[in-house]
């Protein structure tokens, strides 16, 4: 308990100095790009949401969702850096209900991805896993069909000892 | 005319009667017609011995003699002796005189073990020359010669002094001098020789008046070899009845014999109240004298034929009490003959020797302080062991019995034994009344080492006979096969043929013999036992010269796979080393029987392959390699490391399954995370392929 009460604030802490530096970055990213953070922060907000409810350590939602989410979202960030790089086109593309689409079409798309694919690596690795004890069951049967069922007793049980053999006939003794 | 015991009650005549229902039981046992229906038997593939031919003339107490004939030399006059089977024979004696017989002997010429038709038996069969001349007291008796006592130091004692310093010098005493058993080797008369004496234990078919006192006592077979000093005596007695022309005691009973002689010295009580010429009054007296210190040796006698003057012979002091002990209702006043009747009457002897009146008359009465303390010594001990066996009679009455007359055989429950005859005894005992339980109880009481103990001097021999006895107690304590009382029996008694029921009737006497007899019984035995019995393992362990400890280690397993293999790899070692010839039903018998042996290999593969070989080396008779195939040491250890490889891998397998089929929820875990894992791959890997393509696209 009095280690959990101290390791608490440290954390707290940590997540702070996150936010702080989130923040400083996307000051300085506003500073530079206006109109990209203005795209991005509307753009990418399935993604933000896909984090903030994704409950596994390695986050694979938010990469699933972000990952198609970024492929949404990338074009129209490529018309304003190439086209019209200001805030009056930032503005222009997320009124876009279009854009919007797209941009949170894509999201869903990867919202699709990430619901759809485990059960069916789930099956495919169920069939693989049935496949291997079968030969592992029939590896089994031919060891006992070799060496009897005793082969299965753990351990082995001590064997004849006998150190003296007569040599074959027609040897000589000498 | 056959040669008679001199005793009624006497245990020569041994030889068992020629039953004609034994041929038919015989060849009903599977032994061949032809060999059942009697006829000639060759041994040594050169003496012609006929069964249709009988000697009675020249028969011992111990042997029927029959017609023989050499084939390479069909002048000579031979005849066989056909032992009796159940007795042992002197094969030791045998090897010598064959090789070294010196004259003055009926003229060995050789032995066999042979099939004998009447019998319906293998027995032995002992080759001698005819003594054409006859016997010397069936000659006196019909007055074809005379002999007196002035011709008895040329024509007697000369010749036959010569064959008994002959086989004194190679250690083999006669120990069948008897005047009945002395004959003339030629029709002229002119040579004589003692008779045959390899048919039977030394001593066994000896008149009691023949043997020194203290072997007079023992029972026939347990006798011992002795000394030259027991063929003097013999001879002196035989020389004796010969000039008498009778046996002055052969109507009295051996223990009134034994008796008299205790009492009054052996030559007085046998040629007491006999009118014994003048001449040999001292040759006798110095041949007969009960103490073996004072009898005459070679020299003495040797001095006697030249006609030099031998020192006076002293009579042996008789000790005597000068008040007597009375036992029941009767008085004694010699120790000796006391200690006869203690061991005749053990309860009521155990009575008198606890009472303090008995230990106090040796004191007083017999004067001897140190026979009344050991006395004590020995009743204090057996109060002290009650329950033990130094508490019971029987060791009580057989101590007190040695100390009152150490020169006596060793005697306990009946049993009156020399150390150099216990051997003898005990196989007779075995043999014939199928006893063997108070030989065993004599060593395991270290009876012979009490007597050995108690001699004053030290009976020659003692620390030898000592280890002898440890040994055979060694032999006994261990209860596998090829020890126990089974190796008792062999290792004590040389000559005893092997007595493994499955041998029955093969007379297996020397180990060359053990494999073509066993191969031979296989048509008839129970194929389902083992060929080897205990005592046959017994038997091998005491004759094979090899170390065979492995093989009886083997043997003595409880596990009967490794039992079984023990049994063949013991065969194979004998026919290997013996160098024996193909062991066709042998094999079949032991090839039939390793099933379990087979069955200790793990792997079936390999199972099957030395079962379709078996028949094979069962048809080549060859025993070394059945064993080879059967336990083969690199096949063994292929069979051994592969079973412990497969049940490794087994385990290894059953793992595996159970990791699989018992993770449930955690594999379904593991999978939806893969496809999480797999999601977010895709999803990234499709990103990075569309930033791609839109910024070439924008950059074109």
């Amino acid at each position: 308990m009095a280690r959990a009460a101290q390791r608490a604030p440290g954390n707290t802490a940590g997540r702070i100095g996150n936010w702080i530096w989130a923040v400083s970055i996307l000051v300085v990213l506003f500073l530079i790009s206006a109109p990209t953070v203005i795209i991005a922060a509307l753009g990418m907000l399935p993604t933000t949401v896909a984090y903030l409810v994704d409950r596994g350590e390695e986050k694979f939602a938010t990469f699933c969702v972000g990952g198609l989410n970024v492929c949404g979202v990338f074009p129209y960030l490529l018309q304003v850096w190439f086209d019209d790089h200001s805030i009056s086109m930032a503005l222009d593309i997320i009124s876009d209900v279009f854009a919007l689409v797209v941009m949170y079409a894509a999201a869903g798309f990867g919202w699709a991805l990430f619901i759809s694919i485990p059960p069916v690596i789930s099956a495919f690795l169920n069939v693989i896993a049935q496949h291997r004890v079968q030969f592992l069951r029939a590896t089994q049967k031919d060891i006992v069909d070799e060496w009897g069922q005793s082969v299965t007793d753990q351990p082995d049980a001590p064997e004849i000892e006998f150190d003296h053999e007569p040599q074959p006939s027609g040897q000589s003794d000498g | 005319m056959a040669e008679e015991p001199l005793e009624a009650d006497n245990a020569a005549g041994t030889v068992p009667p020629l039953d004609p229902d034994d041929a038919e039981q015989f060849e009903t046992d599977g032994i061949s017609p032809q060999a059942s229906s009697g006829g000639p038997v060759v041994i040594r593939d050169r003496y012609l011995v006929d069964s249709a031919s009988p000697m009675p003339e020249l028969d011992s107490p111990s042997a029927r003699a029959f017609r023989a004939e050499d084939r390479r030399e069909l002048g000579r006059q031979l005849f066989g002796l056909i032992c009796t089977p159940d007795l042992p024979v002197r094969v030791d004696t045998m090897q010598f005189l064959k090789t070294d017989a010196p004259l003055g002997l009926v003229h060995f010429v050789d032995w066999d073990v042979a099939f004998w038709p009447p019998l319906g038996q293998n027995t032995m069969i002992v080759v001698y020359e005819q003594p054409l001349g006859g016997r010397v007291m069936d000659r006196l008796a019909r007055k074809d010669v005379r002999i007196t006592e002035y011709d008895v130091p040329r024509q007697i004692a000369e010749p036959l002094l010569g064959p008994l310093q002959h086989l004194a010098t190679h250690d083999a005493p006669h120990r069948a001098i008897r005047a009945e058993n002395i004959f003339f080797l030629d029709e002229e008369m002119s040579e004589i020789g003692f008779g045959e004496h390899v048919t039977s234990p030394p001593g066994f078919t000896q008149p009691i008046a023949y043997e020194t006192l203290e072997r007079a006592m023992c029972r026939p077979d347990a006798r011992g070899l002795g000394t030259s000093a027991e063929d003097i005596f013999a001879f002196g007695v035989a020389i004796g009845m010969m000039i008498l022309g009778h046996n002055p005691v052969a109507k009295i009973k051996d223990e009134d014999q034994i008796i008299a002689r205790l009492q009054h010295g052996s030559y007085n009580a046998i040629f007491g109240d006999t009118r014994v010429p003048l001449p040999l009054l001292e040759p006798l007296r110095g041949m007969m004298n009960d103490d073996a210190a004072e009898r005459w040796d070679f020299t003495a006698i040797s001095n006697w034929l030249t006609g030099q003057r031998n020192p006076t012979i002293k009579k042996m002091a008789v000790s005597r009490a000068d008040t007597p002990f009375t036992f029941r209702g009767k008085d004694y006043r010699n120790p000796r003959i006391l200690s006869l009747q203690f061991v005749n009457h053990i309860s009521e002897a155990a009575r008198t020797i606890k009472d303090d009146s008995f230990a106090a008359w040796l004191k007083r009465g017999f004067g001897d302080a140190a026979k009344e303390s050991a006395v004590k010594g020995v009743v204090q001990n057996a109060q002290f062991h009650k329950d033990g066996f130094q508490g019971t009679d029987d060791y009580l009455v057989s101590k007190v019995a040695t100390i009152l007359d150490p020169a006596a055989p060793i005697r306990y429950k009946g049993f009156n034994f020399m150390p150099d005859g216990y051997g003898t005894m005990v196989a007779l005992e075995a043999v014939r009344n199928n006893n063997t339980a108070i030989a065993a109880e004599i060593l395991t009481h270290d009876i012979p080492a009490v007597w050995l103990a108690l001699q004053e001097p030290s009976y020659p021999g003692t620390s030898d006979l000592n280890l002898t006895f440890a040994k055979l107690k060694s032999f006994l304590a261990i209860k596998d096969p090829g020890y126990g009382i089974e190796r008792l029996l062999y290792e004590s008694c040389q000559s005893l043929p092997c007595q493994s029921p499955i041998l029955d009737k093969k007379y297996v006497m020397a180990i060359e013999h053990l494999l073509p007899a066993l191969d031979a019984a296989s048509n008839l035995a129970d194929t389902q036992q083992s060929p080897l019995d205990r005592h046959m393992t017994a038997f091998v362990a005491a004759r094979f010269s090899e170390d065979i400890h492995p093989h009886l280690k083997a043997l003595a397993s409880a596990k009967e796979e490794t039992s079984l293999v023990g049994m063949l790899s013991l065969l194979a070692f004998l026919q290997w080393k013996l160098r024996q010839p193909a062991m066709l039903g042998l094999s079949s018998w032991v090839g039939g029987l390793l099933g379990p042996s087979i069955n200790s290999y793990h792997n079936r593969i390999t199972r099957r392959d030395i079962e379709k070989d078996i028949p094979g080396l069962v048809r080549k008779g060859s025993l070394p390699e059945l064993f080879e195939l059967v336990d083969n040491a690199e096949r063994r250890q292929e069979d051994r490391d592969g079973y412990a490889e497969a049940q490794i891998d087994w385990l290894a397998a059953e793992e595996e399954i159970i990791d699989i089929e018992g993770a449930g929820d955690e594999r379904l875990t593991k999978a939806e995370r893969a496809g999480q894992q797999a999601a977010a791959m895709i999803s990234i890997v499709m990103t990075m392929t569309a930033v791609t393509v839109l910024l070439l696209i924008e950059a074109w």
